[in-house]
């Protein structure tokens, strides 16, 4: 544990940008939209800012992404194939526990499992993360049902947390140890760790009075969805309120379905692209011959909603798919954000 | 930050959204939070705009056809040629010329290729394509409340007590509106939806009104007449409007009993629809324009009823005319018809015309023009040289016309079936590689600035035609956008009080602006000396028979589908999978059908039928849907053959929008 004075901490960020690509919370400046993205400086970042409308995902996972180029020659009858992967070396600076846990469950689905992505690899393997804690949460924030905050457990280099004039600096890899040697910090004694934990209560019991946008007590849902046991006119009244925009998927720190399509260029080259896809799509378990095992728009929201809380799919996560960051709740057209699809499903049970 | 605001260019409802440019190049959208009409919401169109952006599926250099083979030039040249081939259709008055103006172009576009036309060509035959609804409602609108566009604001959705759906599913064509009355609805607002098919808006309503195809208007026709005679109507000011007693006769005309049993409505629904709409405190209607979208008569229709329900001209109210098409209120607005000039000015009106003659430095033709696919459909021997811009379409109608035609010119920035048509083409400056304004459905308008180059080095419509009208002796010196906007903004007086700097700091102004409104204006608010009238109405309901002969009642309409395989949504991917997939699974089309005729007919699911009518037939798959009612059939267009050689042979049916019904006969094959 280190600590470091408020007004210095961008020093962290400062210092990574030396040798990282920065990617941090920053505010537009005409409408006070968050993001999370690429700066130029780390001045652009704002570390108060309240939670990014965009998660970090697209830094390890763009919304769209050159993977691969081939130009063929016609007349020679030869391909030219070129793999494309993204080796900046990149630091996200600021990254709330939520969208950190949305990175676990990332790593676990295309790191963890039979087959390694090596795209997303190269995104990953030089990453240097710095986590804020939250000491309040946000009006849409209910991470303390989903087990993913206000406080960050594990994933970080670093991880920030805001006592007083100081923030106070958890290493969490030999990474993050080498940084704050080379910065310099203080060590902080061991009263700060009593500090942080009260700074975690603190936080939880503001989501009562703060965090009233949604609630979502999962577990006997979980329950329910595993075992099928929710009634078609449930899954129907949801699945009427679907207007399939993909909304949710795209905002959504854990979601990883995607798309591959080709791009033919102007040059007589081609590109191949992935691109973010949703279940919420009929054309995305289209078969041929019009075969969808998917085919009822009911159907398809309760796949994502058995992939978000459903044991057999935790199993992969090893945690529920959702981090409780309340995005999909504000992009759906509909009123069928998670936190809502749990209610609906606790009335039912209630009944 | 690579996230720079914009404007979605889909649809009429003007949603927010920021497109993420890294190094020059688009590589992704987000929806905007702090938007006033999209509050953070996109549709699957909007989600996926920086696939479409980033198409190289582009027209790279201007060219000439020469023996029927396109020849890369420059723009020097392709002007020259152009000139050239058209100075014998240049005269004082060119009938021989035609202009279609492009409802996805900006103002600043628009503006321009309307000027062009009339100071230019001298040629006053001017029509937004793909349109044929929308001015029909403004006339409506503008003649009953002096107001020629939707009253209402997309913002009071939330507010308003009642809500009137009729004919489209918005939640399809405008999502994101759609979305807002699902809210609204959620919240306590009660929504009503008229029309023969189940949609996802009429099983997202209180209460949908099923009624049998062909009857829409009259089933509006027949709120209104229970609302009179069971007095729930606005009895104060209502009847003493003007053309209240023309209106009222031309409903008392109508039997009740009949009429109840053609439209295969209840009396009981009909009464509480009629009940509800007058008691409540505020209410809104909604229909579509454009292509399917509800008919002048029906609009009239509509106003009326609302009219008498006393829910015109007051907080939280609307009469909401809803756009298919980014700019097709905008292109209205700035004079892309062969009567009007900007701001709905009437041509005609001597002191407007001299207004534009004196700010042009030119004179103008006197007369006012013709519709040009009018012209087209009565194979008019006059026109002889068509000007295209952007046909957003990948099915091109009225083929065979375009081909007989001397000379046509297209500007567009995305590779196009209509290019094969063209004698010379010009490439132009696409979305973000120019600023322009935009106005979406509720009259908001809203600034798109430049993000990136133009695509190879084309030139923006602004340079473009600057140089051919230098060409023609004509100086025009624009050196951005801003500067046309200028000039929009002190020919027209509901846009007077907007300027760039206005814009850029805003999520759009919604007009009239000016010394009235210096902020806008929400809604159309009645004010006192201002009057309302009722709209002139036909008092003719079609007769919906089916015979022996052709027992179905077949809708045709675009619906959700791959409209006339627009050109634009083939240029993306996740769309086009979306929209492709029913195109690939139904090569031919598909036809609608309950299961309990499905059953008769001995037919399922991807079988094939033939459709007969009294002017043709055509062959189609079948899709067996409870959406639509036993006896009648759902026909969505999206297919070139079923257009050309089906449609096309009905087109005074379809000119009746909402109501248009074709009977049929379906046989298995």
């Amino acid at each position: 544990m280190y600590l470091i004075e408020k007004e210095n901490v961008m020093k962290i960020a400062e210092e990574l940008a030396k040798n990282y690509e920065l990617f941090g919370p920053v505010v537009d400046k005409g409408t006070g939209q968050v993001f999370f993205d690429r700066v130029n400086d780390s001045s652009e970042i704002s570390l108060s800012a309240e939670i990014p409308a965009i998660p970090p995902k697209h830094v390890v996972f763009p919304q769209i992404e050159r993977i691969m180029k081939y130009k063929y020659d016609r007349s020679a009858k030869k391909a030219e194939i070129e793999a494309i992967l993204d080796n900046r070396s990149k630091a996200i600076f600021g990254i709330r526990p939520c969208d950190l846990t949305g990175l676990i469950v990332l790593d676990r689905f295309f790191l963890g499992q039979e087959f390694v992505d090596e795209i997303y690899r190269e995104h990953r393997k030089r990453m240097f993360i710095v986590s804020q804690n939250c000491i309040a949460p946000f009006k849409q924030c209910f991470c303390v049902c989903t087990d993913s905050g206000p406080f960050a457990d594990e994933g970080y280099d670093l991880n920030l947390t805001l006592l007083g004039d100081y923030y106070l600096v958890e290493a969490g890899s030999d990474k993050g140890k080498e940084l704050v040697q080379r910065l310099g910090l203080k060590s902080a004694d061991p009263s700060y760790a009593e500090m942080k934990k009260k700074a975690n209560d603190k936080s939880i019991s503001l989501f009562e009075s703060i965090a009233t946008d949604n609630k979502a007590w999962i577990s006997r849902v979980m329950n329910r969805i595993t075992t099928g046991f929710i009634k078609e006119d449930v899954w129907e009244y949801i699945g009427k309120q679907c207007f399939e925009c993909g909304a949710c998927t795209f905002v959504c720190p854990t979601c990883s379905c995607f798309n591959v399509e080709d791009h033919n260029r102007f040059d007589g080259t081609t590109d191949r692209l992935r691109t973010w896809d949703s279940c919420s799509f009929e054309g995305y378990t289209k078969m041929a011959g019009d075969h969808n095992p998917r085919h009822p728009v009911e159907d398809r929201r309760n796949k994502r909603f058995f992939c978000k809380l459903s044991y057999s799919q935790s199993k992969k996560y090893l945690r529920p798919g959702c981090v409780g960051c309340g995005r999909c709740q504000w992009v759906c057209p509909g009123d069928i954000g998670l936190p809502n699809v749990v209610t609906y499903i606790r009335r039912e049970i209630t009944e | 930050m690579d996230y720079k605001s914009g404007v979605c260019n889909f649809c009429g409802t003007g949603c927010g959204n920021y497109l993420r440019i890294s190094d020059g190049k688009i590589t992704g959208v987000y929806s905007s939070r702090n938007h006033p009409v999209s509050k953070g919401r996109l549709c699957v169109r909007g989600w996926h705009i920086h696939e479409w952006l980033m198409t190289d599926q582009r027209i790279s250099s201007p060219m000439i056809k020469v023996d029927g083979s396109f020849k890369n030039v420059t723009y020097e040249e392709a002007v020259n040629f152009m000139m050239e081939k058209l100075s014998p259709y240049m005269g004082s008055s060119a009938k021989a010329i035609g202009f279609l103006g492009a409802p996805r172009w900006s103002n600043e576009n628009n503006y321009l290729f309307m000027k062009l036309a009339r100071s230019v060509f001298k040629t006053n035959n001017i029509t937004l394509d793909s349109e044929s609804g929308h001015r029909g409602s403004l006339n409506v609108l503008s003649k009953v409340t002096g107001f020629p566009a939707m009253t209402g604001s997309l913002e009071q959705i939330e507010k308003t007590k009642f809500i009137m759906v009729i004919g489209s599913d918005l939640t399809r064509i405008n999502p994101i509106i759609g979305s807002e009355i699902h809210k609204a609805q959620m919240a306590g607002t009660k929504v009503v939806t008229l029309g023969s098919r189940k949609t996802q808006m009429a099983k997202l309503s209180n209460l949908h009104l099923q009624c049998r195809p062909g009857t829409l208007k009259l089933t509006i026709a027949l709120i209104a007449k229970v609302a009179i005679e069971k007095g729930y109507m606005d009895k104060n000011s209502a009847s003493s409007m003007a053309g209240f007693n023309d209106f009222a006769s031309s409903l008392a005309a109508i039997n009740m009993a009949e009429a109840i049993g053609s439209t295969g409505i209840s009396l009981d629904d009909i009464d509480s629809v009629a009940k509800e709409l007058c008691g409540s405190e505020s209410a809104m209607a909604f229909w579509s324009t454009g292509i399917s979208g509800a008919d002048e008569d029906t609009v009239s229709y509509i106003a009326n009823l609302f009219l008498i329900a006393g829910k015109v001209g007051k907080e939280n109210c609307g009469l909401n005319s809803i756009t298919g098409l980014a700019n097709l209120q905008g292109g209205y607005d700035m004079g892309v018809a062969p009567d009007l000039l900007t701001g709905f000015q009437s041509y005609s009106d001597g002191a407007v015309r001299s207004k534009f003659e004196k700010a042009w430095q030119v004179q103008l033709p006197a007369e006012v023009g013709n519709d040009v696919y009018q012209l087209l459909e009565n194979k008019n021997k006059d026109l002889k040289v068509l000007f295209v811009a952007e046909h957003d379409e990948g099915i091109v109608k009225y083929e065979k016309e375009i081909a007989n035609l001397d000379f046509v010119v297209y500007f567009g920035s995305y590779d196009n079936p209509f290019v094969n048509h063209a004698d010379v083409v010009f490439p132009i400056a696409a979305l973000i590689e120019d600023d322009g304004t935009y106005t979406n459905t509720e009259r908001r308008v809203q600034i798109s600035q430049k993000r990136i180059q133009a695509f190879n080095g084309v030139l923006s419509v602004r340079e473009l035609f600057s140089m051919i009208a230098a060409k023609s002796g004509v100086k025009w010196s624009y050196n951005s956008s801003e500067d046309v906007f200028k000039e929009i903004a002190s020919l027209t007086p509901s846009y007077s009080g907007l300027s760039y700097d206005k814009l850029i700091n805003s999520t759009g102004i919604q007009w009239p602006c000016n010394s009235e409104y210096p902020n806008g204006c929400k809604s159309f608010l009645l004010k006192s000396g201002t009057a309302l009238s009722f709209a002139k109405v036909s008092g003719t309901f079609p007769a919906v028979n089916v015979s022996e002969a052709f027992p179905f009642l077949l809708i045709p309409g675009r619906g959700e589908y791959f409209w006339h395989q627009n050109n634009i949504m083939k240029k993306s991917y996740i769309p086009k999978r979306e929209y492709n997939a029913t195109l690939l699974v139904y090569p031919k089309g598909f036809i609608e059908i309950n299961s309990e005729d499905a059953k008769k007919l001995q037919v399922r699911e991807h079988w094939t039928v033939k459709i007969s009518s009294d002017k043709g037939s055509m062959n189609v798959s079948v899709k067996i849907s409870e959406d639509v009612k036993p006896g009648t059939a759902y026909v969505p267009y999206f297919i070139k053959e079923m257009i050309t050689d089906f449609l096309l042979g009905h087109s005074d049916k379809s000119d009746m929008g909402l109501d248009a019904t074709i009977p049929v006969r379906i046989e298995r094959v």
